[in-house]
């Protein structure tokens, strides 16, 4: 198993605030590696940084080898990096089958201004949307769907370009038990499969229960990193969440 | 950038839509062909009743001008509808075409109805370069930049010697006899409006149209999702200037001049804004009807009040009564409440 993304010495500054700094950490190919860290520690921020929604101050982000530190986040999308957003972002005004449909790539100009959506596409969304057991609402406008739907519509649509490694910012939170059991299970399945997870969570028992590595920050640094089970017994990690409290 | 909108949605609460399997939305009905084909024939036709049109020229110079605002505002749809970037400068490519015509004519002697064509393609490069400059920025700061744009070219050309400078340019008149002259020019704009609602069905109906779709809700999202949000705009933006130039070429050969102050002025850019926002912005057909719609308005007044200022007033008060009661514009609203009747319906 090697060494799937490498980040090195990534930072971010919003005016006063460091908002990530100076963080470096690897992902190992075929694991679920989580991202914790109290609200405000930096953990979208170096989402955005890997999938370049915000551009580094400085710093390198590396993909199976390849530097990526500068390309477009739909080029990285077509590499095989997905992403979902902490706050839902579905587009409300379509229908939640041209949501799976709209980043698919276009081969060619043809492709491009030819149909809205191929038959093979409609069947792949149709599969994956059924896979998170959300199908029937497939025609339906996405801003039908409940909050919880929404962020298994995002989980869904992410797998529509076949990534190797899917990012998923908080899809837990707010969630209720029934949608996030599914949510947990799928992502196992596709784990098991060989897809590699890097996840941002605040549900510590789905962080424990799923990682087989945590990740933990602080004030936009890289505090510690272990096994699950290393990381809870850290007086650090302890520290940094009752400090923020 | 955009990020974290704080503010966590509610518990799991929302109301479950229903539908127990997959339900596929029925097709739109298959009427609207029928429709649409005789509409088509309607047009084709019109100028073969001579004999039973008693104004007749003044009603194909009335017919051509509807055909090129269709065109022109469902050309400015697709930047300012289906991608969602309101352009307030796109007369400038019609001045483009009717400059790059007009020349040719002037200078040259070759008919704009050979010509047009190729300045509509001058309007596309234009489209190209202006996009990759003011698509760096969004919002009023682009609004503001293609006004920029068409206040750069009327400076230009107001003190362009060769173009004629602020007088313009005359153009020679197409040698027809008086009672066949419009016809030619009806022919071309009725070619043209074709053009270019094609034109807008096939992009809304493409990838690359829901691609743009998806950069108007939510351009982030689009780009995290695949949509090369970048090339796609610039791409929709010069696709948006080719047949506003054509027609502009074909404008300035019927009114047999050519001058800045008839093309790149803001009251004219706003006019494709208008027509696009009432009939429906981002529709297929809300364009149409709404340059339909407006010369209907325009012309009811007309008849009823006069040439006065009432008139005026009562042209601004019907669209702002439309507005009121059709916020998404005729078709967008009927969308929206399933009330649009299928000939309309062409999204
Ligand atoms: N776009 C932004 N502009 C200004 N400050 C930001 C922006 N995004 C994040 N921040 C700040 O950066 C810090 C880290 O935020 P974030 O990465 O969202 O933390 P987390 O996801 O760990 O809760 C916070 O102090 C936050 O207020
Ligand atoms: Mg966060």
């Amino acid at each position: 198993m090697g060494v799937m993304l490498e980040a090195r010495g990534l930072n971010k500054g919003f005016g006063g605030i460091q908002a990530v700094n100076d963080a470096s950490f690897d992902i190992e190919e075929g694991t679920i590696t989580s991202l914790i860290g109290p609200n405000g520690a930096g953990k979208t921020t170096t989402f955005n940084l890997i999938n370049n929604v915000i551009r580094a101050d400085s710093g390198s982000v590396k993909f199976e080898g390849t530097e990526i530190t500068r390309k477009m986040p739909h080029k990285l999308t077509r590499l095989g990096i997905g992403r979902t957003f902490q706050v839902t972002r579905a587009l409300d005004d379509m229908t939640v089958i041209e949501n799976m449909v709209v980043g698919s790539s276009a081969e060619n100009l043809r492709g491009t201004f030819g149909s809205r959506m191929l038959d093979s596409e409609t069947e792949r969304a149709l599969d994956l949307l059924a896979f998170v057991g959300i199908e029937k609402y497939a025609y339906s406008k996405a801003e039908l769907l409940s909050y919880g739907q929404r962020k298994l519509l995002e989980f869904s649509a992410v797998l529509m370009s076949k990534p190797r490694l899917v990012m998923l910012d908080e899809p837990a939170g707010g969630v209720n038990p029934a949608l996030l059991e599914r949510m947990v299970d799928r992502i196992r399945r596709l784990n098991g499969e060989g897809l590699t997870f890097f996840i941002v969570e605040h549900n510590m028992d789905l962080v424990m229960d799923l990682s087989d590595s945590v990740i933990v920050m602080a004030h936009g640094e890289v505090l510690t990193r272990g096994t699950p089970e290393e990381v809870q017994s850290d007086g650090r990690v302890l520290d940094a969440y009752l400090g923020m409290a | 950038m955009i990020e974290d909108r704080a503010a966590m949605g509610p518990e799991d609460s929302a109301p479950e839509p229903t539908p127990e399997e997959v339900q596929r939305p029925p097709g739109p009905a298959r009427y609207r062909w029928y429709v649409l084909a005789a509409v088509v024939v309607a047009l084709l036709a019109l100028p073969l009743f001579r004999p039973m049109i008693s104004s007749y020229n003044y009603v194909l110079t009335l017919g051509a001008l509807i055909l090129m605002w269709v065109a022109m505002s469902s050309s400015w749809n697709i930047l300012g509808g289906y991608a969602g970037y309101i352009s307030l400068g796109h007369s400038v490519f019609m001045g483009v075409g009717g400059y790059v015509a007009g020349v040719l004519l002037y200078y040259h002697g070759i008919s704009p109805f050979l010509t047009a064509l190729l300045g509509g393609l001058a309007a596309v490069a234009l489209g190209f370069l202006a996009g990759f400059i003011t698509l760096r920025t969004r919002g009023p700061a682009f609004i503001i930049s293609t006004i920029a744009l068409l206040f750069m070219f009327l400076l230009m050309t107001d003190n362009f010697e060769y173009l004629g400078g602020a007088a313009g340019l005359p153009l020679p008149p197409l040698e027809v006899p008086q009672e066949w002259l419009r016809v030619p020019f009806y022919y071309a704009m009725l070619f043209i409006a074709f053009g270019a609602v094609w034109t807008s069905y096939r992009v809304a109906h493409s990838k690359f149209g829901m691609g743009l779709r998806a950069i108007s809700e939510d351009e982030t999202k689009a780009e995290v999702a695949g949509v090369p949000t970048r090339l796609y705009k610039i791409s929709a933006f010069a696709m948006s200037a080719f047949w506003v130039g054509v027609a502009g070429g074909i404008y300035g050969y019927s009114i047999a001049f050519i001058r800045p102050t008839v093309f790149f002025t803001i009251a004219i850019s706003a006019q494709m804004v208008l027509m696009a926002i009432i009939g429906g912005k981002g529709t297929v057909a809300g364009p149409v009807l709404g340059a339909v719609l407006i010369y209907a308005i325009n012309e009811f007044s007309l008849v009823v009040f006069g040439a006065t200022e009432f008139n005026i007033v009562i042209q601004g008060t019907i669209l702002v009564a439309v507005l009121l009661f059709f916020p998404l514009g005729v078709v967008g609203t009927l969308r929206k409440m399933n009330r649009l009747p299928a000939f309309l319906n062409w999204d």
